[in-house]
């Protein structure tokens, strides 16, 4: 037992021995390999001696017997190289280990300090790891299709415009006549509906884009299941279609079985030939790709109805393309003069196209904003760091004198900076994860382009690692930096009252800078939040409390008469007014605060001065039936509503609202005026005379609008379109309820299963999305308000319990002298107060700007709104108050015998 | 001159007679060299070329610890001793090598 105890203790000190001598005296390696094989060729010659042989001929045996000396001297020295590189490595390790648990140890014993400066780095983290996302979408992802950057948009170029649609005849002869493309493709952009057979019965309306035959092989995609479009499914014509992968599982439950079948749709069969991948929703949100087959009439030549993608061949640079495309046009415009002359192209890469430069300034610009927002928070924790730090000062200093040396005390402090950095890193990623899953509920339909989707997948962890990183070493150096720099003698002899920190003046600044973000951030937030408010309870015209709507399209094909489509129109009238719990149906083309489907039309008034042509009004024409204005509870306040008796063979009438009458009537009385209406504005433009029976109340068209909505209502028995919103008012409580019912009662009427029904929505919904963009940026202005003046309180915070810890004693001398408890608590809070002034009245000043910046986005609201001042200077005395409360009472709690005694 | 060990056969085994040698107390390179020849009665004649090379390697693998001493001569010598490491190792070589020649005398001497 004790031989083994001798030998392990031996062996400790033989490594410890070894250890040291490698690490602080580095002998040469080369030196002992030598003396090791001269020690052995010495006594192998000595052997040889002895037993009779000559001197040098003994010599010259023993080397000769080692063999190649320099390949073992080569061999030794490298092994030996190798095994002190691991030694070092293993040791290196083992520090760390420590570092990483003494951090942890540190950190624990502070909870309070560890809470904030981990709380501050995730929320910095986390929101610049969400901003990162974005920018990786729009700037650094390349789009998932194969070799992306051969993928390029074609548009027609023309004198009027630089980027028109293509017309399918020309887009044939170029695909056909270029050298530098391997293949284009065409679409329809938007994407429609198609109706489908319901499995229950009822239609169901799923989103559809036609494309040509080769879409799928531009882009590289291929089909999961079955195949996607063949030429000869073009020159054959065939009704073909493609699936989406989410359809075929959501609807077809992934059955395999469906390639090859045959579906119904818009009341035709069309085969399912493929299925394609979920992830290729770029051009547009689809279920369904059409197979749109060109048919060769000369019409086509000149109706603009496509866009063009195409992909250039391998090498080919988009110069040489866009020469040869142009070489292409000029050959078709000499071949049809009437209606290619004058007619070029324009390229441009696709990523640039589906994803504008703007946007992507626009994220780099967020990208900025944030990367701010986090170097404030590292000087936040910084801050706080090197409170803490002075107060190990003794401790490091004795450190570095038994030995450590300043760069493994730096390097132990720099492992407490990173270990806190990295708990604020993973931390950060559950919050950026968070910020991605609300993002597409906060963001605006149609602010994004569908090219940019925001996902939090691994390339932003990645992000949020290197954020940590860099984020750990920049708060981390400059305390490591300053604790470490006064001799040990000199700090060991002193007590921590003169170890002071320089750069106060700096954190002052700092912190004053952030005050001064926080307001004006704050001011923003309130007026943008003012603004949502406003807009939210704008009057908006009608009274109905909960209306359903729905758009109803008939195919235009089979209800080719008007006649016929009236009789479907009011057969689903009559199903659906005797459902329970219907009170009224109507039919319009303009929702409330929603889309205006007729559009515009010019009027005159019949009687007055002609008016120039380029100064026509328009005014928004709107097709109503009649029990349009009782069902939405819309009070007409003068003349009459349309009745039965206004039909198609009957005097046309129309309805106008109380803006037409203020603008245009100059006091007159509008019954019985008679109004031109053209949907052009040229006179030869076919008019209708209408004569106005009456007057509605005002309607909201946009909830922001300055200017008052000029309306004209039309008669559906005068003027009939086959898209139309159908609106259904209930007898009492929410309109949700009925949309299956009503629904339900359409699909009886429509048994042919001809009718798109899409859109299901309330009015309130109509609503809400009107108002979609002013909550958007109210919301993320108030977010980043938010945790600007989490930072500025951190800041405050820190500053303060650091002055607190520095003048300790200062305090316990004043205290010992008589001073009272709110002598010093007026000393403590007046070295806060002047930053928190200076901050304060710059960020107030800097918001008299913000708010004329604001001024368009604004509504209901003036820019120097006062009270929003008044709330922006509660909010930050609350929170200011908050911040010195903690250093404030732990000086009041300075006991002056035990803080003048102690050192 | 006895005869030479085919050094093919000798290649394995090297490490477990150093191993070996060093068990019954440290010693520098030579000394390793002169116990396997004379514990041997010089059938095995030890490439020395190699001898070096292993016991660096057996360092580096942790077998052996390396210690500058003085030797007989006055002169300074490395010595290399076991560690446990390495005890543990030269069991496992000892148990390899009883299979492998138990297996390969029963092929060779069978009749």
């Amino acid at each position: 037992m004790a031989a083994v105890l001798c030998r392990r203790l031996e062996g400790a000190v033989c490594t410890m021995k070894r250890s040291l001598r490698s690490w602080l005296w580095r002998v040469p390696i080369a030196h002992e390999v030598d003396e090791e094989i001269a020690f052995h060729v010495e006594m192998r010659t000595r052997e040889l001696v002895e037993r009779g042989m000559d001197p040098n001929t003994a010599r010259d045996v023993a080397i000769g017997r080692l063999g190649d000396l320099a390949h073992i001297k080569r061999t030794c020295m490298d092994l030996s190289r190798k095994r002190d590189r691991e030694m070092r490595l293993t040791q290196w390790l083992e520090e760390l280990r420590d570092d990483v648990k003494f951090a942890l140890r540190q950190l624990r014993s502070s909870p309070a300090f560890t809470c904030i400066a981990a709380t501050t780095l995730a929320l910095g983290i986390g929101a610049n790891s969400a901003i990162f996302a974005l920018v990786d979408a729009t700037l650094l992802r390349p789009l998932p299709f194969h070799e992306p950057e051969r993928l390029v948009t074609m548009w027609e170029r023309s004198d009027t415009s630089q980027r028109s649609m293509v017309a399918p005849l020309n887009f044939l002869d170029w695909n056909e006549r270029s050298s530098t493309f391997d293949l284009m493709a065409g679409f329809i952009p938007g994407v429609g509906g198609m109706v489908m057979d319901g499995a229950d019965g009822t239609a169901e309306t799923v989103p559809r884009q036609w494309v040509t035959a080769g879409f799928f092989d531009v882009l590289g995609v291929t089909a999961i299941a079955g195949r996607t479009f063949l030429p000869s499914d073009d020159s054959q014509r065939a009704n073909v279609v493609v699936l989406s992968e989410g359809l075929w599982r959501t609807r077809f439950n992934a059955d395999p079985t469906v390639v090859g079948r045959d579906i119904r749709l818009d009341g035709s069969a069309y085969t399912v030939v493929g299925v394609v991948p979920r992830d290729f929703q770029l051009l547009g949100r689809s279920s369904i790709w059409a197979l749109a087959a060109i048919n060769p009439r000369p019409a086509l030549r000149s109706s603009y109805l496509l866009r063009v993608i195409g992909r250039l061949k391998r090498d080919v640079t988009l110069e040489a393309a866009a020469s040869d495309m142009t070489a292409v046009t000029a050959g078709l415009a000499r071949e049809f003069p009437q209606t290619n002359t004058g007619r070029g192209v324009t390229l441009e890469p696709m990523h640039d196209a589906l994803i504008g430069s703007e946007l992507r300034l626009t994220s780099l610009l967020f990208l900025g904003v944030v990367g701010i927002v986090l170097l404030i928070c590292c000087a936040n924790v910084a801050n706080l760091l090197l409170a803490r730090a002075t107060v190990r000062t003794r401790e490091l200093a004795i450190r570095s004198a038994l030995g450590a040396g300043r760069r493994r005390v730096i390097r132990q402090l720099l492992t407490e900076s990173l270990v806190l950095s990295a708990i604020g890193g993973a931390l950060g990623v559950g919050v950026g994860a968070a910020i991605l899953n609300i993002a597409p509920a906060v963001i605006p339909q149609g602010l994004l382009p569908a090219a940019v989707t925001l996902t939090f997948d691994l390339r932003v962890v990645a992000f949020c690692v290197a954020a940590a990183l860099l984020v750990g070493l920049l708060f981390g150096l400059a305390p490591a930096w300053q604790a470490t720099k006064f001799s040990s003698a000199q700090v060991i002899a002193s007590d921590s009252r003169t170890v002071t920190g320089r750069g106060g003046s700096i954190r002052g600044v700092l912190v004053a800078a952030e005050v001064a973000t926080a307001v004006l951030l704050l001011f923003g937030a309130g007026l943008l939040l003012r603004t949502l408010m406003a807009v939210r309870n704008v009057e908006r015209g009608y009274g109905a409390e909960s209306v359903l709507t729905m758009m109803v399209d008939p195919l235009g094909s089979r209800y080719p008469t008007e006649e016929a489509l009236r009789q479907f129109f009011e057969a689903v009238e009559r199903e659906v007014e005797v459902l329970p719990g219907v009170r009224r149906v109507a039919w319009t083309t303009t929702l409330p605060l929603g889309p205006a489907d007729a559009g515009q039309s010019f009027f005159e008034i019949v009687g007055d001065p002609p008016v120039e042509e380029s100064q026509r009004p328009t005014a928004d024409y709107q097709i109503v039936s009649h029990a349009y204005f009782q069902t939405l509870d819309l009070p007409v306040v003068a003349g009459r509503v349309f009745n039965d008796r206004d039909t198609g063979d009957s005097v046309p009438v129309c309805i106008v609202n109380e803006a037409f009458v203020h603008g245009y009537l100059q006091g007159r009385s509008p019954i019985g005026l008679r109004i031109a209406l053209r949907p052009t504005a040229s006179p030869q433009a076919p008019a209708v005379m209408r004569e106005i029976v009456g007057v509605a109340h005002q309607v909201k068209g946009r909830p922001d609008e300055t200017e008052d909505l000029v309306q004209i209502y039309v008669p559906m028995a005068q003027d009939l379109v086959d898209d139309i919103y159908f609106v259904v008012r209930p007898t009492s409580g929410r309109a949700e309820g009925l949309a299956g019912s009503v629904r339900a009662a359409i699909a009886r009427i429509d048994k042919a299963q001809l009718v798109s029904v899409r859109g299901v929505m309330t009015l309130e919904d109509v609503a809400w999305d009107a108002t979609a963009r002013h909550r958007f940026r109210a919301v993320m202005v108030m977010t980043f308000a938010g945790l600007a003046l989490l930072l500025a309180m951190v800041g405050v915070f820190g500053i303060l319990s650091y002055s607190v810890q520095q003048r300790v004693r200062d305090f316990a001398v004043r205290r010992a002298l008589g001073a009272t408890t709110s002598d010093v608590l007026r000393l403590v809070v007046g070295s806060a107060v002047p930053v928190i002034a200076v901050g304060a009245v710059l960020g107030l000043v800097l918001s008299t700007v913000l708010g004329r910046l604001l001024g368009s986005m604004l509504f209901g609201v003036q820019p120097l709104d006062p009270m929003t001042f008044a709330f922006v200077t509660i909010m930050l005395t609350l929170t200011a108050a908050v911040s010195m409360a903690g250093p404030a009472w732990r000086a009041t709690r300075i006991d002056p015998a035990v803080a003048l005694r102690s050192k | 001159m006895p005869q030479k060990t085919p050094s093919a056969l000798l290649y394995g085994a090297l490490d477990a007679l150093i191993l070996k040698t060093l068990a019954r107390g440290p010693r520098h390179g030579y000394a390793v060299a002169r116990f396997i020849e004379d514990t041997t009665g010089d059938a095995v004649l030890v490439e020395e070329g190699s001898l070096y090379p292993a016991l660096y390697r057996m360092e580096r693998r942790g077998w052996v610890e390396a210690e500058w001493g003085t030797s007989e001569l006055g002169r300074r010598a490395k010595l290399y001793r076991l560690t446990d490491a390495g005890r543990a190792q030269l069991a496992a070589e000892l148990a390899t090598w009883r299979r492998f020649s138990a297996g390969v005398s029963k092929v060779l001497f069978a009749r």
